[in-house]
């Protein structure tokens, strides 16, 4: 029997197209984030609210991941800026070449931010680079406060946390700082915003993560 | 639910290597997972064996060694000479 060493990533080809995709956000000047959280946990709510706070000079696109329908993409796209749906026909994530072939035909010389929502899933996302400058996990607060320990991949690899639907909070048992203190377990480091797309608040802290890390993209 | 996924990437790269090492044959690979890399090894261990079943790789081994952090990388194959 013959043992050779076998170097590199299981993720081999997509970390490649991601790799790609990096070089390519970069030449142009584009800050891209990549939205992840459960299914309802608020994602489209969230970048509704958002694009619907931007000028329309706002040079943003979004691309939303779902397993079917394109019912997101339609409700992005109301408030003028491109919107793309990658229907992913069963895979329960996004990965770089499904991006890669979803910007197609679109310029991204003239996009500085782009928004990847990924499809629902606090799992499989995880894995799968998309070239993104930053992860961003949405938690919701109808879905307990131990979701940071019960999946700490993506908690660990997000840069932010979006506490969503903190409106509800008189009405759930949640206990937003135990959450809070939870992913801090996880990820000391992480910055963590609390929003309602509903009620709109919150939204000026996001709104300023997104605008100070874009910048710091920009000025590179 | 990705596992499936990760398993046809651990064969193609198999595959690729086995080429190179004609005319050996690849009977065991070793990846390392860290706990953060969101994958649960046993569900990977169960798509890789339904993936090899019925191909010119069986039956290859997969073994999983414990990884740091969010690691998700191979380490090794091993050959048995023909």
């Amino acid at each position: 029997m013959n043992r050779v060493a076998m170097e590199g990533k299981v993720l081999s080809e997509n970390e490649r197209a991601a790799t790609e995709l990096r070089a390519e956000f970069a030449r142009h000047g584009v800050f891209a984030v990549n939205l992840i959280g459960s299914p309802g946990s608020g994602k489209t709510a969230l970048l509704e609210r958002t694009l619907e706070s931007f000028d329309p000079s706002r040079r943003v696109a979004i691309l939303t991941g779902d397993i079917q329908t394109d019912a997101d993409a339609q409700r992005l796209s109301r408030y003028g800026f491109p919107a793309r749906q990658i229907t992913t026909a069963g895979a329960c994530h996004l990965d770089a070449r499904m991006v890669r072939r979803a910007l197609e035909g679109l310029d991204l010389a003239a996009i500085d931010l782009l928004f990847i929502e990924n499809v629902g899933n606090l799992v499989c996302p995880t894995s799968y680079d998309l070239g993104e400058a930053h992860k961003i996990v949405l938690l919701s607060v109808t879905e307990g406060e131990e979701k940071p320990l019960k999946y700490p991949g993506i908690f660990f690899k997000a840069d932010l946390m979006a506490l969503t639907k903190v409106d509800l909070l008189p009405y759930v048992p949640f206990q937003a700082s135990v959450a809070e203190a939870n992913a801090r377990s996880i990820h000391p480091d992480i910055a963590i915003v609390r929003v309602s797309s509903l009620l709109k608040t919150g939204l000026d802290d996001w709104l300023e993560w997104i605008d100070r890390h874009a910048t710091a993209i920009a000025t590179v | 639910m990705h596992e499936v996924a990760l398993a046809g990437s651990i064969l193609e790269a198999v595959r690729a290597e086995a080429l190179t090492r004609k005319p050996a044959r690849p009977v065991k690979v070793g990846v390392r997972i860290g706990e953060m890399a969101g994958i649960d090894p046993d569900s990977l261990a169960f798509c890789f064996e339904a993936l090899v079943q019925g191909t010119e790789l069986e039956p290859l081994e997969l073994e999983i060694e414990p990884g740091s952090a969010d690691e998700l990388e191979f380490c090794y194959l091993e050959l048995e000479p023909t």
